[in-house]
């Protein structure tokens, strides 16, 4: 019995820091489920997350203010959606080599700016910040309401976008113009004004992710700090089946994954360093193919227009 | 307010201005990104002209780049024109690198022409599997390629690193990730005399240019391709294989990068090190889409996208400006043109709004 103890404790770390893991996909994720939902397919959330992540940590460095960070990022995120938004809706260019390119730039831009802060640690990160009574809850309590301000406000924004996809109009206009934009166009409902949005939110939410990685998990800058966890938020939104309630599932479970492998790394475990490193993208590699066959059988999820501009003039 | 109209035909001119006004788009947001961090773009722009094509050794290194570009872009423009998106060159890239390579490090002793046929065909196949992987996965239950490919990528990349940081790090190394230098019968010749770089692969390269050129221009599985990505649900109905034809186009595509991987480790560094231009994988795949897919059309581009990167690295160590900037620019130019390929497809006014 004297063991037991510590070994709850230990998951109870554990856990906690997959929480953060996890905060950092799930904002991604629940971004793009929304701007796919409108039929947009962004790749470039390696890139948003990465330019989220850099001008959010030189924000936080150099005004001290590490909330001033997370908005910093979130603004970057959305710029650099609006980028993908104009070439993929007004001008109707390959999402898929737009969304790379995104990617590509991404990486560029935070390489090229970020060059002169590698290594450089924040001043003050974002504190944890304690829910008086509900983290006394045993077990629970310091895995969920003992964390930050971010985790906090990622539990709301989940329940409020669920609540306006499938109880609003605005929900209802989104889904339209990601199912048949033909029809949503013949309800009235503005097809561009909505993809443009929802794009524009999925890139805030890529960037605060990016931001809340360099603002808390890691308050320090490297080059190519996200290191392809972008790609694993796509795959994600594939797994929750673009729906946000999953995503919470989902992105905790892969936040599980690449606490565990901090923590195998740190306890020094005998298993190399680089296959360690490597588990987290050949798990997201079986996910991929284990969530689009039930996707298949299913029939459900992939929005039926993303992917296709729209063109009101033809036919 | 703008309309589109869709065109019958493009004009020459156009389909020659487009990707000639993206490059100078793309170096204008270069240009602008440096600004902002106050270093002189025309500075830069003409250390990279010099650092690309300043000397003969400057230019042999930059066509020392151009050739893994020219080889993997080949394979892309034949994916590409069937929607299959692989995005995973890089991965194919350092797999070919290391099956050709095992044979070089740890294989038994060859006369030098088998060898090196050995290798070639090593690296080539363990591209191709790498690449079919994801193509059978697309074909057979519709699992999304990007995401796959991309994410065999970095598996790639950490399978490179457990063997250059284990079993394979040379213990003479002083601890530096790199494995022993390939013994004389596992050295691709190189083509001119020292000190430049560029070896056999060149070769291969422009071979497989004009190969899949014709391929696509005068085959039938060019041609059954091409519809493919027109119309997959009209080739099915045409009695096109897609499985077959998307299995076979990923193969090639995936055993050039492999091909491109071994023979620029055999034949440039001559030893496998942690970063031996894998990110080449990405910079093809903005060859391949500024060429318009024509892989004749990729070798210029290539060797345009090599200035650049040679560029890129001269002025990395002469001027400090970091290495990134490579990327700014390479990815403007993919997305001006991604901009302007609308002036391609349709012709663009500006009416005046009317009231009804």
């Amino acid at each position: 019995m004297s063991g037991s103890p510590s070994a709850i404790s230990i998951i109870v770390t554990l856990l906690v820091t997959a929480v953060q893991s996890g905060t950092v996909l799930l904002l991604p994720t629940v971004g793009e489920i929304f701007t796919e939902r409108s039929g947009i397919l962004n790749l470039g959330i390696e890139g948003m997350m990465l330019i989220g992540a850099f001008f959010g940590f030189v924000t936080a460095y150099r005004s001290g203010n590490p909330y001033a960070g997370l908005l910093a990022g979130a603004v970057a995120g959305a710029c650099a959606a609006m980028l993908h938004a104009f070439v993929c809706i007004t001008l109707r260019g390959n999402q898929t080599v737009s969304g790379l390119a995104l990617s590509i730039f991404g990486a560029g831009l935070t390489g090229f700016y970020g060059d002169r802060f590698i290594s450089q640690r924040l001043p003050r990160s974002i504190p944890s910040l304690e829910i008086p009574g509900l983290s006394r809850i045993p077990v629970i309590g310091p895995i969920f309401f003992d964390q930050d301000i971010v985790v906090y406000a990622s539990y709301v924004l989940v329940a409020g976008l669920w609540f306006v996809l499938y109880r609003t109009r605005p929900g209802v206009h989104l889904r339209a113009v990601g199912e048949n934009a033909k029809a949503a166009d013949a309800m009235g409902v503005n097809v561009s004004a909505t993809r443009y949005f929802w794009t524009c939110v999925g890139g805030a939410l890529a960037g605060l992710g990016g931001a809340y990685m360099t603002c808390r998990v890691n308050p320090f800058w490297l080059q190519g700090i996200t290191s392809g966890q972008g790609w694993i938020a796509v795959a994600l939104v594939v797994f929750a089946m673009w729906n946000p309630l999953t995503a919470l599932g989902g992105s905790y479970l892969f936040g599980s994954i690449m606490a565990l492998q901090f923590q195998l790394q740190a306890a020094g475990v005998s298993i190399n360093a680089n296959l360690l490193a490597m588990l987290p993208y050949v798990v997201t590699f079986v996910v991929i193919v284990v969530a689009t066959l039930i996707v298949r059988v299913r029939h459900l999820g992939t929005p039926h227009e993303l992917g296709r501009p729209y063109v009101r003039e033809e036919k | 307010m703008l309309t589109f109209e869709k065109r019958e035909s493009t004009p020459l001119r156009v389909r020659i201005l487009v990707p000639a006004g993206s490059v100078a788009l793309g170096l204008a947001v270069g240009a602008v990104v440096m600004l902002f961090s106050r270093v002189n773009p025309l500075r830069v722009y003409a250390a990279i002209v010099k650092g690309a094509v300043g000397s003969w050794y400057a230019l042999s290194e930059t066509i020392a780049i151009a050739t893994p570009l020219i080889l993997i872009a080949a394979g892309l423009a034949l994916v590409f024109r069937m929607k299959f998106m692989n995005i995973g060159a890089m991965g194919q890239y350092i797999i070919g690198a290391l099956c050709g390579s095992w044979f070089a490090l740890f294989g038994p002793s060859m006369p030098t022409w088998a060898m090196l046929s050995v290798m070639m065909i090593a690296g080539t196949a363990g591209g191709a599997a790498w690449a079919i992987i994801p193509a059978w996965l697309k074909v057979k239950w519709d699992v999304n390629e990007v995401i796959t490919t991309l994410l065999m990528n970095y598996i790639a990349d950490f399978i490179l690193k457990f063997l250059i940081f284990g079993t394979w790090r040379d213990p003479f190394s002083h601890g530096f990730p790199l494995s022993k230098m390939f013994g004389s019968s596992a050295q691709l010749p190189r083509l001119f005399a020292p000190p430049s770089r560029v070896h056999l692969g060149l070769v291969f390269a422009l071979l497989a240019a004009v190969v899949i050129w014709v391929i696509i221009r005068k085959t039938r599985f060019g041609y059954e391709g091409s519809v493919i990505g027109e119309n997959e649900r009209a080739a099915r109905y045409a009695g096109i294989s897609v499985m077959r034809n998307v299995t076979i186009a990923a193969a090639v595509s995936g055993g050039l990068a492999g091909l491109a991987g071994v023979s620029h480790v055999s034949g440039y560094a001559r030893l496998v090190q942690q970063n031996f231009g894998s990110g080449w994988g990405y910079t093809s795949i903005i060859v391949a889409w500024l060429s318009n897919l024509n892989p004749l059309v990729a070798v210029v581009i290539s060797f345009f996208l090599a200035c650049i990167e040679a560029g890129g690295y001269q002025v990395q160590i002469a001027m400090r400006v970091p290495f990134g900037i490579v990327n700014v620019i390479e990815s403007s130019i993919l997305f001006s043109l991604l901009a302007c390929e609308v002036l391609t497809g349709y012709r663009v006014r500006r009416v005046r709004r009317q009231s009804p």
